[in-house]
């Protein structure tokens, strides 16, 4: 089924040159990358979460501007200043969150920005039979162009952006998990996509995470860790050990140990948990005094299980029991789960953790109104005195709790969650990137908040997609992949490469 | 990335798009709302009027209203609807009527639905005295006989327009200046003497404030205010009221309808001077019938709401028979005081 | 840093900034046609003024809590019509006693809020869409049950509207001012009010915290509804007559009020006290510009003029409260 590439390689006219490209956020993200693509070559990316695959597609597309380094884009200086110069330079990214407007038809999101118009009126003939053309050639002649887009599922949405995204010129196609939401037949038809655009010469940036996929497809294979390139080889010369072990590092910095602990009874116990593909059949058990990791690639329903534990999202079966009790909590909507001493700390804070506008104190006291008032009137004083003395606990610094939410740095934000939390006195509970955006030294604080919860006697899951994070704050680690848990593994069995086979175990091939 | 889908959303034809959807909806939903109102009004009439159009021996009349829910106008339709009974072998009845007394498109759009009935006469109380003629001409050149009531349509639009439409209704001049002589027969000469007008678009309004200032010239009172409470009791209330804080030694308030001098009377009386402000209207709704015999309100001036459609409807029958010419037909009017409730 | 729990003096001093500019507004507005006309500064206008203001004060403090948790009520207009519609037929037709009358009208404002609130959180609608319904569908119900007439009632009703001797107010107008700081105590010191602050704020953290927004917002609603059945009281027993066509365009007014108030149409912020002078300002404007006589047009210009400004100040003002603290 492989068409055969006109040898790709270096023979072939270098199209896009990378050299020494840096990028910093907090810390460094990507240091002295160097890159190289050919015509007609399918260049593949892969790496641990936050090695720097997308950051890199960012800098090339034109979406980010890189600190240092130069590009080249057939021999000329190449420095997009937005995404508009990308594209007129050839350069074209598909994300990989959908970008297409659901309330627009599928002609419109095609042509969208060059709208074939006359006198300010739209040629909705032109417009539809070009974008006709467009989804025969990607293999969707059975969508109606003057469908509007969200009527089509999100696999045929994929590839309505990416037929809207072949049809502009194109020299470079970035293609970020294009898979992620294809079926089969599907994905065959975009593998034919790329096969004819590597005959016409476009150089192809594949970014993904299943394996299969870039051994079918690749030329050949970038390795970036920790933002360096670790190795760049022909696909051919590379086996899935190799580049797993690539990825994870030849030595994975050994847990710094967050003290001795000594798990106690059962707190949570989740049974045969699932919801839609995201999470599949998930059990589990959480032992007060213990921190337990739930590590796996990023989409591979992590956040998910958090949230249908709570009851944010309605799980579509399983059961969750607390304690030793064999009668599991009817939770409904997350105000179940806090009666129940469940608490989530979702991972964007902003967006679903804080109340930015809010003073710290009325952020703190929010799960527990009912401890600072008498028959519903606030005890302004005991309101004061409790905010205070929960945010000495998580050792909140350099803000007063009459200090709105929404002006502490990250790591002070994170604490104001996690104090609102144990004020409410939560026995059970589950942490979202706990550490995400922040800097290393709140990341310690953190650490320490999270061992320190252990130590009262709480359960305590924490996600991360950082996964020496987890084995160094860990008791115990569960592996999520493509929705199912992939791997269990205790303090002192694990290494590196084996939690990352785990992660990676069910994307490998497609039966699962 | 969020942005910029919506910077997308609104730079591409999106709004296009729910305009047109918005328009379609709005121009379906009135259409909606009209059969609505056509339907109730014809279960309203009774069995025997609930076949309009289609009866060919009978002729149809339109009556097109103000505001339904202004007393005075359901007065009207009532004193129509009684008379059709009456009549029922003679004509049938479609009434229909707008939401808002201002709201000039909708009377228009039942207007033209009406003519598209095929109705054959169409007797009408124009929310405006101007913009309802091009409207009305199309109704004319249809073949409809259009009677103007209660509000009369401008002459110098009608000449322009070219078209002749018989006005049938009370001369609200000279109602007003009867409730204004009342008035003064009350007052000294000198005396303060303010004016709440309608809205200041409508001819009646005008008429009335014009026959009030007639009458309270020709007694030398001292008007120190005309200003409008928009025919609402409430806004009349709040103007009346500003009026007697600024005119300390005001004697009387002119309403030109009786919603406005019930709200007159209510700020004489929060401002503890009842007895020494007196207080006329117009139309002559129940509700003021009971304030004039308390004494509260000095007078109103009856135009016969319940009779001024039935005027238009029998103007009409009479020109559908070919026995009127469309000539101008003035109806009676008279002035309510204390004495003649009894 | 260090902990920079606030000292009573600085409370105070946040306070008197949050009132200083509205006060301001108020005097400047008071103080401009005191000069442009002899009888403006006189206690027979501010007494008018006071007892006007009491239906649009109530209104205004139920359309704040709508606000703060982020909501909208279109239909407050509307059912204030439905509500004197109601009080005016059972007293004038049925013959109830005032105090009767008056608890059904507040119970029927209590009822249409009840039924905006539960759509609003049932099926998650906007509240801008249920209210723009029950705006339509309250005002029918008026038109109905007052038969399309104005009910005349007659001094039965006075009591509450009419200026009190020896004071100058009506009880109405004392009966709003209690409303006003029983909501702003409701808003500020409350676990109701916090919950209301924090859902306007973001109501997904509310729900992840564990609190179930949904009766909360209800609730606001009804309150609302409630509250615009008390304005429909005061406005009734002020005129002596109910009159179905009452209070179009009053949901406009309330909100120009809340808004002027500083209140965020966006939820999350609001102070019942600064409706209150937003209020004063929109009844000092009214009365000021009726008493000089001004015509219609320039009425609306200058009225639709100072509620801009008012918002811009107060956009201002927020910028220097933020910068301070």
């Amino acid at each position: 089924m492989n068409t055969p590439a006109p040898a790709p390689g270096s023979d072939q006219p270098t199209l896009l040159s990378l050299r020494g490209i840096c990028k910093s956020y907090a810390a460094p993200v990507l240091t002295d990358v160097d890159f190289d693509l050919h015509s007609g070559q399918v260049h593949a990316l892969v790496g641990a979460n936050g090695a720097g695959k997308s950051t890199l597609s960012r800098i090339v597309s034109g979406l980010t501007p890189g600190d240092g380094g130069a590009m080249t884009l057939g021999g000329q200086p190449y420095a997009p200043g937005g995404k508009a110069e990308a594209e007129a330079a050839g350069v074209q990214m598909v994300m990989q969150e959908l970008n297409l407007v659901p309330t627009l038809t599928v002609a419109e999101n095609i042509h969208m920005g060059h709208l074939p118009s006359r006198f300010g009126w739209v040629r909705r003939s032109v417009m539809n039979a070009q974008a006709r053309e467009a989804l025969t050639a990607a293999g969707l002649g059975d969508v109606d162009p003057s469908a509007p887009v969200s009527t089509l599922g999100v696999g045929q949405q994929q590839m309505v952006e990416i037929a809207a995204t072949l049809r502009r010129s194109c020299r470079v196609l970035i293609l970020d998990e294009p898979t992620a939401a294809l079926t089969d037949p599907q994905i065959d038809l975009l593998f034919e996509q790329i096969a004819m655009l590597k005959q016409r010469g476009v150089g192809i940036i594949y970014i993904s995470h299943r394996m299969d996929e870039i051994f079918r497809i690749a030329d050949r294979i970038t390795i970036l860790r920790d933002g360096r390139v670790i190795t760049a080889q022909p696909t051919g010369e590379l086996t899935m050990d190799v580049i797993i072990r690539h990825m994870a590092g030849r030595d994975p910095v050994e847990a710094t140990d967050m003290g001795e602990r000594t798990p106690g009874a059962v707190k949570l116990r989740v049974e045969h948990l699932s919801r839609g593909k995201a999470v599949r059949d998930v059990s589990f058990e959480l032992r007060g005094g213990e921190i337990v990791g739930l590590a796996g690639l990023v989409g591979s329903g992590r956040t998910e299980t958090l949230r249908a534990i709570i009851g944010a999202d309605r799980p579509d079966a399983g059961c969750v029991y607390r304690n030793d009790s064999s009668t599991p909590v009817k939770i409904r909507q997350p105000r179940d789960a806090v009666r129940a001493g469940i608490a989530m700390i979702p991972e964007d804070r902003k967006q679903d953790g804080l109340l930015l506008s809010q003073p710290v104190r009325a952020n703190t006291t929010l799960a527990t109104m009912g401890a600072v008032s008498t028959a519903g009137w606030i005890c302004s004083g005991d309101e004061r005195r409790a905010a205070s003395r929960f945010n000495d606990i998580v050792e909140l610094r350099g803000a007063g709790i009459e200090q709105n939410a929404d002006e502490l740095s990250g790591g002070n934000q994170q604490k104001v969650v996690i104090a609102r939390w144990l004020m409410r006195d939560s026995e059970v509970m589950l942490f979202d990137e706990p550490t995400r955006g922040i800097d290393v030294a709140a990341k310690w604080t953190v650490y320490r908040e999270l061992a320190d919860l252990a130590g009262r006697g709480k359960a305590v899951l924490v996600v991360s997609s950082d996964l020496r994070e987890l084995m160094a704050i860990c008791d115990r680690m569960l592996v999520m992949s493509a929705g199912r848990i992939a791997g269990e593994f205790t303090r002192g069995q694990w290494t590196y490469d084996d939690i990352m086979a785990a992660a990676f175990s069910n994307y490998l091939n497609r039966k699962s | 990335m969020f942005e910029s889908r919506i910077g997308r959303n609104l730079w591409h034809s999106r709004p296009r798009l729910c305009e047109n959807q918005l328009q379609h909806s709005r121009g379906r939903l009135c259409h909606m709302l009209i059969m609505l109102i056509v339907a109730l009004t014809l279960i309203g009439c009774g069995d025997r009027s609930s076949k309009p159009a289609a009866d060919n021996d009978n002729p149809t009349i339109a009556l097109i209203m103000k505001s339904l829910a202004n007393e005075f106008f359901s007065t009207m339709a009532d004193g129509a609807r009684d008379h059709q009974k009456a009549h029922a072998d003679e004509y049938s009845l479609i009434v229909n009527g707008i939401k808002d007394e201002r709201d000039l498109a909708q009377q228009m759009s039942i207007v033209e639905q009406m003519i598209a009935q095929q109705v054959d006469a169409i007797v009408i109380a124009p929310a405006d005295s101007k913009a309802l003629a091009p409207v009305l001409k199309r109704a004319l050149e249809a073949g409809v006989v259009v009677v103007n009531i209660d509000n009369k349509l401008d002459d110098g639009v009608l000449e322009q327009s070219g078209i002749d439409i018989p006005f049938v209704g009370p001369d609200n001049r000279d109602g007003a200046r009867k409730a204004g002589e009342h008035l003064a027969k009350t007052l000294k000469p000198g005396d303060e003497v303010a004016i709440l007008e309608g809205v200041p678009t409508a001819f009646n309004g005008q008429q009335r404030r014009a026959g009030f200032e007639d009458a309270l010239k020709a007694a030398e009172l001292k008007i120190v205010a005309v200003q409008s409470g928009q025919w609402e009791m409430a806004k009349a209330n709040s103007v009346a009221a500003a009026m007697l804080s600024e005119h300390p030694n005001l004697k009387a308030i002119a309403a030109s309808n009786d919603s406005m001098a019930l709200g007159a009377a209510a700020a004489i009386k929060a401002a503890g001077r009842e007895g020494q402000v007196k207080v006329v209207g117009f139309d002559n709704i129940s509700a003021v019938q009971q304030m004039i015999k308390d004494g509260k309100i000095l007078a109103t001036v009856d135009q016969h709401g319940d009779q001024l459609a039935v005027y238009g409807i029998e103007q009409a029958l009479a020109m559908l028979k070919g026995q009127a010419a469309a000539d101008d037909r003035q109806t009676p009017t008279d002035l309510i005081t204390a004495e003649s409730i009894k | 840093m260090g902990e920079l729990r606030p000292s009573r003096r600085a409370a105070i001093q946040r306070m008197a900034a949050e009132y200083a500019g509205m006060t301001l507004v108020l005097a400047a507005l008071v103080g401009l046609f005191s000069a442009m006309s002899d009888h403006f500064f006189t206690t027979a206008t501010f007494s008018t003024l006071a007892n006007r203001a009491a239906d649009l004060t109530v209104i205004a403090v139920g359309m704040t809590f709508v606000l703060v948790v982020a909501g909208i009520d279109l239909s407050v207009g509307s059912v204030l019509a439905l509500g004197g519609s109601v009080l005016g037929v059972a007293m004038a037709q049925w013959g109830w006693p005032m105090p009767a009358a008056a608890a059904l009208c507040i119970v029927t404002g209590l009822a249409a809020g009840a039924v905006n609130g539960a759509i609003t959180v049932a099926w998650a609608i906007p509240s801008f869409i249920v209210t723009l319904g029950m705006l339509e569908i309250a005002r029918g119900g008026a038109y109905l049950v007052a038969n399309e007439r104005t009910q005349y009632i007659g001094d039965a009703i006075a009591g509450i509207g009419a200026p009190l001797a020896g004071i100058g107010v009506s009880p109405a107008f004392m009966i709003a001012l209690a409303v006003v700081i029983i909501g702003q105590i409701v808003l500020t010191r409350t676990v109701f009010g916090r919950y209301m602050i924090a859902i306007g704020t973001n109501e997904q953290v509310v729900r992840l915290s564990g609190i179930d927004p949904r009766p909360i917002k209800a609730i606001v609603f009804m309150i609302c509804g409630g509250l615009a059945g008390l304005g429909a009281v005061f406005q009734t027993s002020r005129l002596g007559a109910a009159d179905p066509n009452a209070g179009i365009g009053l949901e406009l007014s309330a909100i120009a009020a809340v808004v002027i108030g500083g209140t965020s149409l966006m939820g999350g912020r609001g102070s019942v006290i600064n409706t209150f002078f937003g209020v004063l300002i929109i009844a000092v404007l009214e009365a000021g510009l009726n008493q000089l006589g001004v015509q219609e047009p320039a009425k609306r210009l200058i009225t639709g003029a100072v509620i801009v400004v008012a918002v811009v100040a107060d956009v201002y003002r927020q910028k220097l409260t933020r910068a301070r603290s």
